[in-house]
């Protein structure tokens, strides 16, 4: 269980990245959601050890992450949001060296480890290549492959699917999905399907506060029947967000969309939806925004 | 279609306007060109003494090497130009667009060459504002003009930068790959550097001018013979010599090169190199239909799904874990260095240059010497492991920022991995490359050394000697690491180590000179073959020491500052660092400070307590406070010495000299003389000075003068004593410059050095008029007018005596031998101590040397004269030639001049810390390093060890006979007498086809020599002891003086001279008193000409305008010959004034011999003085043979500046005519 308690951090340009933030993090997946700029990545930079904080506590299993940093890399496994490699090395020999750092000294059975590895990411048929030559999604799973190394318990991982291509995308979700139940897996991420698809707890994080956490289930189920939907003109929508709360617009076929939060159905022309966690996520979202303005 | 060029010609020129390279480059390069106006430090362009800081010739010196420089980087904008949306991916953008490749290549070439162009402006502009530095002396500097700097742009500069902008963009575009167009650099910069070298030999000049892309040699050959005056005030015209030609060849090759990339420049073709193999591999899943691959995807992840997730694994974080994982990580930065382009190019560029260099290395009159190990080691430093600096700071930067440059930063960083190894494995990496980077450059010049036959490699040589130079690379690399670590951002690291390069050169240019202030510094480390690296190592070892414990420190601060993570404020550093701050880093920070601290005190004891540390500006402060407060008596009356008798200890292993001496003296004068002084350098310890009942008026221990007053004067011819114990001490190390007289291995000091001299030495004044300046002293003192009397009264090697009775006893270690001049009369052991005792039969002047070392002898004998050479093994190459010169010299010399004084002659080999060789009487110290190991093998080079020989043996009758009195002309009665008198020797031996290879050398130094004066050029008679007068100048004028009169009158006149001067008393003879003699044995009609070669500066321009034959009826062939001869005299700075005409020149005209086998050699079909009178002359002559070739003076008699012009090929009359005909 990682606990992080009333975490704060002022980069020194001024800009407030975490306020206060407190999160219980227990095994499994844990999906952390929120708009470019949130403060997730300091989040998740803070976790892995990178980055001080200005006050506040994160623990391990009684770990204190932000003292014994020696300790938690030990144990941790990581995959930046933003990653390059040695363009001319191949991908076993990185990993192979990627492993020896992680302390797997032995060379037989860095071996084993690297092969295993290289084909849970469904890179073993490229292993020879030079890493300059992948794909993105390719490199995602390198990136992934390398966080796994040494059976991490805490994984962390930023971003993971931002420029796949769903394909990719899907792949490398799949992938993570595998990894272990009993191991704290943090999966930050803009895209909400991320997170409804994989994770069994997740937090909506925004201007560098918690605004919610839960399980996507219980968070979604908590907007049942209050999200009402109409396809409305363009000249209407701003009618519309005068009148109603309007969470989040889309185009179909040409055709706005609107989802309207509201515990009764606003309107005949309006039809109600199943909740989904897009429409959590825009809801938090759009209350933080209304409540700080 | 213009205007498409017209719009990517701005986009380039806005685009490369805003990359700080550019900047950086104008900023460095001006700098470089204000440095090198403004200060002395910074010495490329040539204005010394007398040339301007701004004379035009500067002007284009600097601004034309500057671009060769520059070629660096401006390959970069071109580079940058050419590739850059290859690089980028926007290459489609354009090229989807109507675009053609000429308006795409001209716009971005034109754009990239106009800031190339710029930057150079720039660095004009450099000079052009230094030059109104208000601390400038007004008299260095030339009125502003904009000419030459228009000149210099257009013919050297804009040439340049089009032609080496449109080599390397062609290079870039069609390569596509940085490597391949630095190598392309690489390969210029060798071209360059061969043509260089290829100027040294004379008989290839203009070719080699040609080869040179920058324009720079033919600038040198045109410019070479140049005076002050022209250098100041002239521009060469473009016909000089080879410039426009070179200038054509290189433009025309440029553009021809642009041309052919423009043609064959495609946009879609694939980058070269590794990325062009790297394609393939990836097209083939580029071509894979997407659902086929992922298919199989999910084949391969149901085939893994049944394993579990990964493997277990063991994982261990001990320190051996630690030590493996640092290894790995090293050899990944290894392997990661050097395959990266700047390495491989910087190994090819350097094992090249030292490769091109070490061909020609120390060559004296185009003859190499042996290609010995220390003398590699030498040139590697100097041609090859300099390099290694920029290796260092660019990969300190490249490895320590390698992760965050590939965004790798932040897996590392949360790695399970201590800071100290991936950090450590970084410094190792450097530490690494810079010692392969060494030993690659020593597997070079020892494949050198075997590909010229030369077997004696000394492997354990090699390794100390690189040792040597690269520790202090490695000490530079800790350094380069830490200021990357602290300034965390790798251009500022760059620049905080380009602060550390410059403000140590600034220091010590500010005479900070200290050793231990400077990073990395260390009293410099000579070797010699005889002495090993002797005394000389053990200060290296504590200054390393001393640094090593900085490095540490250092590296432990790096540990502690490191960032790891992504909190980069100070704050949080500073919290980090105190976190860090305990264990091993804490000892290795506090261990460090402390060595660093105890061995900087030991060295402080050794540098400033046991020695005095006296910086640069403090020496010459005590120089000019000499002269100020000493040179007032000069010209006292002082007693002569008479007789030196002198006990001398060496002590070798101690560096340790104790002296007992005796000095006669007389007061020659003829009124009493009161008092007695005295110099003796500071560092010499006076233990007893005793003579006559006197008192002591002065005693300046800080400057070594002594005023001592006798009780009773000293009576006109009466005699008396001075008896001296002193004592010369090394005690631990010095700070600089320690001394290389008293060495372990080739102990070699004068008389001068640690004896007592009467009165003022002239000789410690200080010599720089700008460093006198500023101390308020007025240029020195030129010699004395030639006929003046009073100065004449001393020799111009002597003030304190005139001929002295000299013995000496000298003792030394039991394993060496101790030489001074005079005949052994015993030799003796005493305890661990061996005793020699000479005593000179004849007198001598009051100059003796002492050396000692183990010696070997090779013995020999001439006419009962004995002939013994003091040498080291394995320097036995060249002994058979100096023995050989020897014999012949003392034949010739005893015949033409007069008895040798002396019974005995030996030559002793002294160590390479000096590179001369210099006569004592019967006594000749010879450095090893000329002669000893000259390579004489080839049958063509010059034997200058025989020439060198033969010289020093002549100084026993020109200068050790007869000595010319302190005033004008006096080197030129030894010096050049001594030349003229090897020349016949040589020529004996030689024969007159090598003497003109050789004077050829002679005269090009001469007229070389001519443009590096300081003060003025004097006539040979008048002589102030110029060496390129009264050695070069003097060998071409008495040769051709030989010439003209003959060997038997000149002889002759020599021998009548030398009996009538040798061993006179004062007034000493001077050069008039010679030339009367010369001028007797000269016929009337020729006289004219000795005042020409003597007592004006003569040059003459002679040329052949036409040469034709024709055959005639009788088989004998009718040669008409079209000649101009001109003569000008010049004054001491060069300014020339025509001369009228009234010479003896030599006509010849010559054939050839073919032989089947060897080359066709010249045979001389006629040769001849004719009178020439008229500017231009035209000849009928018959000659016997088919003439082949025709000129006037030929032979290269006369001091001609262009020599090349002097013979011509002779066609025959038809075709002449025929081709006149067109012409007309």
């Amino acid at each position: 269980m990682l606990k992080i308690a009333n975490l704060s951090k002022t980069y020194a340009n001024g800009v407030q990245a975490l306020r206060d933030v407190s999160l219980d993090i227990p095994t499994g997946m844990f999906g952390l959601l929120g708009p470019n700029g949130a403060g997730k990545s300091t989040l998740m930079r803070t976790i892995a050890t990178l980055q001080e904080a200005d006050s506040g506590s994160i623990s391990l299993d009684g770990l204190d992450v932000l003292k014994e940093k020696a300790e938690v890399r030990k144990i941790l496994g990581y995959l930046p949001q933003e990653f390059g490699v040695y363009p001319r090395i191949t991908a076993e020999v990185m990993l192979d060296h990627f492993a020896l750092l992680k302390g797997i000294v032995g060379p037989r059975q860095r071996k084993a480890v690297v092969e295993a590895l290289l084909r849970q990411t469904n890179l073993y048929q490229f292993r020879r290549r030079k890493l300059g030559t992948f794909s993105g999604g390719m490199r995602q799973r390198f990136g992934i492959a390398q966080a796994l190394l040494g059976d991490p318990r805490l994984l962390i991982v930023d971003e993971p699917t931002a420029g796949l291509d769903p394909e990719e995308r899907n792949r490398f979700l799949n992938l993570l999905s595998e990894i272990g139940e009993n191991v704290v897996v943090i999966l930050s991420t803009h895209i909400v399907d991320d997170v409804s698809d994989l994770c069994s707890r997740m937090a909506i994080i925004s201007e560098g506060r918690v605004l919610q956490t839960g399980m996507p289930r219980e968070v979604i189920a908590s907007l049942h029947g209050s999200i009402w939907q109409k396809t409305v003109g363009k000249s209407e929508l701003e009618d519309y967000r005068a009148r109603y709360q309007v969470i989040s617009t889309r185009l179909f076929a040409g055709l706005t969309v609107i989802h309207v939060f509201s515990l009764e159905r606003p309107d005949a022309s309006f039809e109600q939806v199943a909740a989904d966690l897009e429409d959590v996520y825009f809801k938090t979202l759009r209350q933080s925004a209304s409540a700080a303005a | 279609m213009l205007r498409t060029l017209r719009a990517i010609f701005i986009f380039e020129l806005r685009y490369q306007v805003k990359q700080p390279l550019v900047y950086a480059t104008t900023l460095i390069l001006m700098l470089l060109a204000f440095g090198a106006v403004t200060t002395d430090s910074i010495r490329v362009g040539g204005a010394i003494g007398n040339v301007h800081r701004n004379a035009p010739f500067v002007i284009m010196q600097l601004l034309t090497v500057l671009s060769v420089i520059g070629m660096f980087v401006i390959t970069a904008f071109v580079a940058s130009a050419a590739n850059r949306d290859f690089e980028h991916g926007t290459a489609p953008l354009f090229f989807s667009k109507p675009v053609s490749n000429f308006d795409y290549l001209a716009g971005r070439f034109a754009g990239s060459l106009v800031v190339s162009v710029a930057v150079f402006v720039g660095a004009a502009a450099g000079i052009a504002i230094g030059s109104f530095m208000p601390w400038l002396e007004p008299e260095r500097l030339g009125p502003f003009s904009l000419t030459p700097y228009l000149y210099t742009f257009a013919v050297f500069i804009v040439p340049n930068l089009v032609f080496i902008g449109a080599v390397f963009f062609t290079l870039a575009s069609t390569t596509r790959s940085l490597m391949f167009t630095y190598l392309g650099v690489v390969g210029f910069f060798i071209i360059y550097a061969v043509a260089g070298t290829l100027l040294g030999n004379l008989e290839n000049q203009v070719p080699a001018s040609l080869l040179d892309p920058f324009g720079l040699s033919s600038l040198g050959l045109a410019t070479r013979y140049w005076t002050v005056v022209e250098r100041n005030t002239a521009l060469p015209p473009l016909g000089a010599g080879s410039l426009l030609l070179n200038r054509a060849i290189w433009i025309a090759i440029g553009l021809a090169v642009l041309a052919a990339g423009f043609l064959v420049f495609d946009p879609a073709r694939p980058s070269t190199g590794r990325r062009r193999r790297a394609r393939p591999q990836l097209s083939p899943i580029a071509a894979l239909p997407a659902g086929r691959l992922a298919l199989e995807e999910v084949a391969v992840a149901e085939a893994g799904s049944g394993r579990p997730l990964a493997v277990a694994s063991t994982r261990c974080f001990s320190a051996g874990a630690q030590i493996r994982q640092f290894i790995q990580q090293a050899r990944l930065e290894v392997v990661s260095v050097v395959k990266s382009i700047p390495f491989v190019v910087l190994l090819a560029f350097g094992m090249t240059n030292v490769l091109a260099s070490v061909r020609f290395a120390n060559e004296v009159y185009g003859s190499p010497v042996l290609p010995v190990t220390h003398l590699m080691l030498e040139w590697l430093a100097g041609t090859f492991l300099f390099l290694l600096v920029i290796i260092v700071i660019f990969y300190s930067g490249e490895l320590v920022w390698k992760e965050r440059a590939l965004k790798l930063n932040e897996v590392y960083d949360s790695l399970p991995v201590p800071t100290w190894a991936t950090f450590a494995s970084k410094l190792a990496a450097l530490v690494v490359v810079v010692v392969s980077f060494s030993l690659v450059g020593a597997l070079t010049t020892a494949g050198f050394q075997l590909y010229r036959g030369y077997h004696h490699l000394e492997p354990l040589l090699y390794l100390k000697g690189l040792a040597v130079t690269t520790i202090p690379f490695l000490l530079i690399a800790v350094l380069a690491v830490f200021l990357q670590v602290l300034a965390n951002s790798k251009f500022l690291g760059y620049l905080l180590m380009i602060l550390y390069l410059i403000s140590g050169a600034v220091l010590r240019s500010l005479d900070f000179d200290h050793q231990l202030y400077h990073f990395a510094g260390s009293p410099a480390v000579l070797y010699s073959d005889m002495n090993g690296y002797g005394h000389f190592v053990t200060p290296f070892l504590w200054f390393s020491l001393y640094w090593t414990f900085l490095a540490l420190v250092l590296f432990g601060l790096s540990l502690l500052l490191r960032v790891r993570g992504t909190e980069s404020s100070w704050r949080q550093r500073w919290r980090q660092a105190a976190a860090r701050f305990h264990g091993p880093v804490r000892a290795l920070v506090a261990g460090g400070l402390l060595g660093f601290v105890v061995t900087g005190a030991y060295i402080y004891y050794n540098t400033n307590v046991l020695n005095p540390y006296v910086p640069g500006d403090k020496l010459r402060n005590q120089q000019a406070d000499y002269e100020k407060k000493y040179r007032r008596y000069r010209d006292i009356a002082m007693p002569r010495i008479t007789a030196v008798k002198a006990d001398v200890d060496i002590f070798p292993r101690e560096r340790r000299l104790a002296v007992r001496g005796h000095y006669q003296m007389r007061n020659k004068t003829t009124s009493p003389i009161d008092t007695l002084h005295v110099t003796l350098p500071p560092r010499v310890k006076v233990l007893s000075l005793r003579f006559r009942d006197h008192t002591e008026v002065l005693r300046d221990r800080a400057l070594g003068y002594s005023i001592y007053r006798f009780a009773r004067p000293l009576a006109p011819g009466e005699e008396m004593a001075l008896d001296f114990e002193l004592a010369v001490t090394n005690p631990g190390f010095v700070n600089n410059d320690p001394d290389t007289s008293l060495v372990y291995n080739g102990t070699f000091f004068n008389n001068r050095q640690y004896f007592p001299v009467l009165g003022y030495e002239e000789r410690r004044q200080l010599i720089d008029r700008n460093e006198r300046r500023k101390r308020g002293l007025l240029p020195v003192d030129r010699m004395a007018k030639v006929d003046d009397l009073f100065a004449r009264r001393n020799t111009y090697l002597t003030r304190d005596s005139d001929w002295i009775d000299f013995e000496t006893t000298v003792s030394t270690s039991a394993d060496q031998i101790a030489i001074a001049p005079g005949y052994l009369q015993r030799q003796w052991r005493a305890g661990d101590r061996r005793y020699f005792h000479y005593k000179m039969d004849a007198p001598i002047l009051h100059f003796f040397s002492y050396l000692s070392a183990a010696y070997k002898v090779r013995r020999d004998s001439w006419k009962g004269v004995a002939i013994e050479i003091y040498y080291q093994e394995p320097h036995t190459y060249n002994l058979g030639r100096m023995v050989d010169s020897i014999k012949k010299s003392l034949d010739y010399y005893t015949a033409n001049f007069g008895p040798y004084q002396h019974r005995q002659v030996r030559i002793l080999e002294f160590p390479d810390y000096e590179r001369f060789a210099q006569s004592f009487p019967n006594t000749i110290p010879y450095s090893e390093s000329i002669g000893f190991i000259a390579d004489l093998k080839d049958q063509e080079s010059i034997d200058y060890v025989f020439y060198v020989t033969a010289h020093e043996v002549a100084h026993q009758w020109w200068a050790h006979q007869v000595i010319g009195g302190n005033v004008q002309g006096a080197t030129m009665l030894s010096e050049t007498m001594s030349q003229y008198s090897a020349l016949m020797v040589m020529e004996k031996e030689y024969g007159k086809d090598k003497m003109r290879r050789f004077l050829q050398y002679e005269l090009d130094r001469y007229l070389s020599g001519r443009g590096g004066e300081l003060v003025e050029e004097m006539p040979l008679m008048l002589v102030e002891n110029q060496d390129y007068i009264h050695y070069r100048k003097g060998s071409v004028v008495m040769y051709a003086l030989r010439d003209y009169i003959g060997e038997a009158a000149l002889n002759g006149a020599l021998a009548r001279y030398l009996a009538a001067v040798k061993f006179e008393q004062p007034p000493y003879t001077n050069t008039p008193e010679l030339l009367r003699i010369i001028e007797e044995a000269t016929p009337p009609e020729r006289r004219a000409m000795i005042g020409d070669m003597f007592s004006k500066i003569t040059l003459f321009n002679n040329r052949v305008v036409g040469a034709s034959y024709s055959r005639r009826a009788d088989g004998r062939y009718a040669v008409d010959l079209t000649v101009e001869a001109a003569k000008v005299r010049a004054d001491g700075k060069g300014v020339e004034t025509p001369a009228r005409l009234d010479d003896w020149i030599d006509i010849g005209v010559f054939g050839e011999k073919k032989d089947k086998r060897s080359k066709p050699q010249e045979t001389v079909l006629y040769l001849a003085k004719h009178r020439f009178t008229e500017p231009r002359t035209t000849l009928h002559l018959v000659v016997d043979g088919l003439p082949v070739q025709a000129g006037i003076d030929p032979y290269n008699k006369l001091v001609d500046r262009d020599s090349k012009d002097n013979r011509k090929r002779v066609e025959p009359a038809a075709r002449n005519a025929e081709a006149k005909a067109v012409k007309g």
